[in-house]
């Protein structure tokens, strides 16, 4: 994992009593609203619906037993107890108080995190695949590149301000499990035919009310040169990103109306002036910060553990677990484990204070002190031997957090929605507790097999809902909530974009709909046959009668 | 108003002309950039210093045009929000290598002063003077950066190196 | 702020320290309970709405809104689901929901 020096500590320091004068100034008024709210929001202070809400940034989703037992101790000193993680692998707060807020920043910077950028018009904290560094599909650890762009964004003079937020993801490995194609800029970590290592750049992805899907505007962009290209993206985004209509500001719309040729060859043009500046830092910095990121060093382990296969036998829901939560780890006889947070009946991406200390103390045992959040709002322990699974599993049982549903149709996305969400239309958190109550039978999750779906309570897309196999969306007619069903999206490297099927429903009639959408899969799907891979196959209008029709 | 500068360069006022209005000899004037194009830099040769006033929405191509004749730039901030002036001023700064005075004018807050000053601005135009002591303790906040700025300064980067440049 | 709403309004805000939500009271003050809440169209709602501005000059709240209220008897509820959900708080943690109000509660 980074490790701050002096300059990381020192930057994260001021910025807190930057933020503490700030904030004073405000209170005292001599500083408007209008412009402490872009203030607070680049230190990711929101106010919500209910009251602030604050955004800590687990950079890249890695972070270790110390910092969630802080994030676990700030919950319960100045929450009320828990945190929600989020789909930018971010954790937020629901109830701190303005004046409270520079001391959480404070207690945040001790274990070196902070919530610097995790909202406002600029570069937002980077994303990553959960399981970078940890997993056989791997062609670099992306991290390092993270961390880079971490640093070389953070208080950027120039791109403070842009037109609206920016967002970057970055996956080493063949799988894409941070929908890169979806971003502002999406990365993925190449090689060249000399072995070297690079970049392809995808540019002008993102969701909201306008869903469109990255586009590639480099194939190879070499290591050198990774932060000057950046740099001469955001500045020519910066100057002709659309600033009349906030709807209508992002890099994807920029990208669309300029054709992706044409944003590209602008971007060479601009790239070509200041390459090989020292906006691309020394090689030396790279491997100072590659190293942070070496792999740890695992004891020998057997391929299999019989201690582990016994257990199995002997209980079902460890065997789903065994089966749906744990993913190959690239060193023999270990895996990582995904802990979902996905209760049935729970409210998706809660963690209580009580289960965070958990997830520290089990990393401390199991997993190096090393903990993940991934953008489908679930905790990882990565490099866990196999032998160790259930003990780990019987103390994540206990704390509610045994659930064996990863990638299963009760893993969803689903956004705060109006419960917390001032932006929201409608409810999505009720909607996804009556859908994993509907569902609550292993047997049954097991047999329907690997289905993603997401779910977001307005138009905005936080939860992802064009990119659900299944997707729902939750709208405000006549003050009404209301839900649309979207069938076909994907956010994994054959990104696509999801269907409406037709008329929305109320709060029960979308669970039925659900429930029939997948009563078709299972009649027609050939054997072996996942959910989207048969609505490819076979289309919207088999659903769309099945779903409509009946009713 | 209070004119505060950022780098330290000491600069005087300059009269920013109207619509239709001619300077007298010798004064320091800024040219609305529209007025600049359509007139061409000569209609103004009498003036003591030309400088532009820009909008932040100025395309850098446009100005290129003018630069050389320039012996400062006002950029307008119509927002400070308008991140647009950050990019205006670093392009004037690296890519057409000017060396006068770039003013900030408009409703910039204290807390952007050392985004101004490491875009590449020398001074700022302060209506509200009450906030004259929150820009100078704003400038001074951060005393080392993660990236090199508008003319290349070694950035932290750098500095954990030992690499100066 | 003013949106053109029609029928009885009430004025919500959030408290600037912890970003509460709250409503124009008939005292003149703000509190999170409906109970307390003032109400009014047309001009009583201007001359309302005067009076709650001050104490967004004074930064005690923040983002005076107008929203439209449901009248039962002389008491002022919110009438659109997102201003219900602002009066009581997220549905989902009813442990939560400190804004609740007793007399809401029995309607």
């Amino acid at each position: 994992m980074y490790a701050y020096d002096k300059f990381d500590r020192s930057l994260v320091d001021i910025r807190v009593a930057e933020f503490r004068d700030q904030v004073e100034r405000r209170v005292k008024g001599d500083l408007t609203e209008e412009e402490f709210r872009p203030i607070r929001l680049m230190n990711g202070l929101y106010l919500q619906l209910h009251a602030y809400m604050l955004r800590v940034a687990v950079p890249y989703g890695t972070m270790s037993g110390d910092q969630m037992r802080r994030l676990a101790h700030i919950a319960r000193k100045y929450d009320k107890g828990y945190g929600h993680f989020t789909t930018r692998q971010n954790i937020q707060f629901n109830w701190p108080k303005l004046s409270e807020t520079p001391d959480i920043l404070a207690e945040l910077a001790d274990v070196e995190m902070h919530a610097i950028q995790t909202s406002g018009n600029c570069i937002r904290n980077v994303t990553s695949d959960q399981f970078a560094g940890a997993t056989a599909d791997e062609i670099a650890d992306p991290r390092p590149y993270a961390e880079l762009l971490r640093q070389w964004s953070s208080f950027h003079p120039e791109f403070s301000f842009l037109p609206r937020k920016f967002k970057f993801a970055i996956t080493g490995a063949d799988q894409d499990r941070a929908a890169v194609k979806w971003h502002d800029i999406g990365l993925i970590v190449r090689k060249n035919d000399a072995g070297e290592i690079g970049f392809e750049v995808i540019v002008g992805g993102g969701m909201g009310r306008t869903p469109v899907i990255g586009k590639t505007i480099r194939e190879f962009l070499p290591e050198k040169d990774f932060l000057s290209y950046q740099e001469a993206i955001l500045r020519v985004y910066n100057e002709q990103g659309r600033r009349d209509n906030k709807y209508k500001a992002r890099i994807k719309i920029l990208v669309e109306a300029m054709g992706a040729e044409e944003f590209a060859r602008q971007v060479e043009v601009e790239w070509e002036k200041i390459k090989d500046s020292h906006i691309d830092v020394p090689q030396e910095e790279v491997a100072r910060i590659q190293a942070f990121f070496q792999p740890p060093e695992l004891a020998n382990q057997d391929a299999t553990s019989a201690v582990t296969s016994e257990f199995a036998k002997k209980n079902f829901i460890f065997a789903s677990w065994l089966q749906n939560n744990t993913n190959a780890h690239k060193v023999q006889g270990y895996v990582n484990i995904t802990i979902s947070l996905k209760p049935h009946g729970g409210i998706p991406g809660d963690a209580s204070a009580e289960q965070m200390d958990l997830v520290a103390a089990l990393s401390d045992e199991y997993s190096q002190s090393e903990i993940r959040v991934s953008h489908e709002q679930n905790l990882i322990l990565p490099h866990v031997a196999l032998k160790d699974l259930p003990a780990i599993w019987a103390d994540l049982d206990e704390a509610g957090l045994g659930t064996a549903n990863v990638g299963l149709l009760t893993d969803m996305i689903v956004c705060p929605g109006l419960d917390y969400c001032a932006l929201a239309n409608a409810r999505s958190i009720p909607i996804a507790q009556a859908i994993t109550k509907r569902f609550d039978d292993m047997k049954r999750l097991q047999d329907i097999g690997p289905i993603k779906v997401k779910m977001s309570g307005c138009i905005n897309a936080c939860g992802h809902h064009h990119a659900g196999h299944i997707g729902i969306l939750g709208v405000d007619r006549k003050g009404q909530e209301m839900y649309q069903l979207l069938l076909g999206g994907s956010g994994a490297e054959d990104a696509t974009k999801a269907a409406i099927l037709g008329p929305g429903f109320d709060e029960h009639g979308i669970v039925d709909a659900l429930e029939k959408v997948v009563a078709v899969y299972l009649g027609v799907r050939e054997d072996g046959e996942e959910f989207l891979s048969t609505y490819r196959r076979i289309g919207a209008q088999v659903f769309k009668e099945a779903v409509y029709d009946a009713a | 108003m209070t004119l505060l500068s950022l780098t330290g360069i000491e600069s005087g006022p300059w009269i920013t002309l109207l619509d239709g209005e001619l300077p007298s000899e010798g004064d320091s004037i800024a040219v609305p950039i529209a007025r600049l194009l359509e007139e061409g830099v000569s209609a103004f040769a009498t003036a003591g210093a030309l400088g532009a006033a820009v909008p932040t929405g100025t395309s850098f191509a446009e100005l290129e045009e003018v630069v050389r004749s320039l012996t400062f730039v006002a950029i307008e901030f119509s927002a400070f929000g308008d991140g647009r002036g950050f990019s205006l001023a670093v392009r004037l700064r690296k890519d057409m290598g000017f060396k006068g005075e770039i003013r900030a004018v408009g409703p910039v807050m204290p807390d952007q002063a050392q985004f101004l000053l490491r875009s590449g601005f020398d001074s700022v135009e302060i209506t509200d003077e009450s906030r004259v002591g929150a820009f100078r303790v704003s400038l001074e906040r951060f005393n080392e950066f993660y990236q090199t700025d508008y003319m290349g300064a070694r950035s932290i980067a750098h500095a954990r190196h030992g690499i100066s440049q | 702020m003013a949106k053109k709403i029609k029928g009885p309004q009430m004025i919500l805000a959030n408290r600037l320290d912890d970003g509460r939500v709250v409503f124009f009271t008939k005292d003149g003050g703000w509190n999170s309970d409906t109970v307390f809440a003032a109400y009014g169209e047309g001009e009583t709602l201007e001359a309302l709405l005067v009076e709650a501005d001050k104490s967004a000059a004074n930064n005690l709240i923040v983002g005076t809104e107008l929203i439209g209220a449901t009248i039962d008897g002389d008491q002022a509820y919110p009438s659109h689901i997102k201003h219900i959900m602002q009066a009581k708080g997220p549905s989902v943690r009813a442990d939560l929901g400190y804004q609740v109000s007793a007399d809401w509660e029995r309607r």
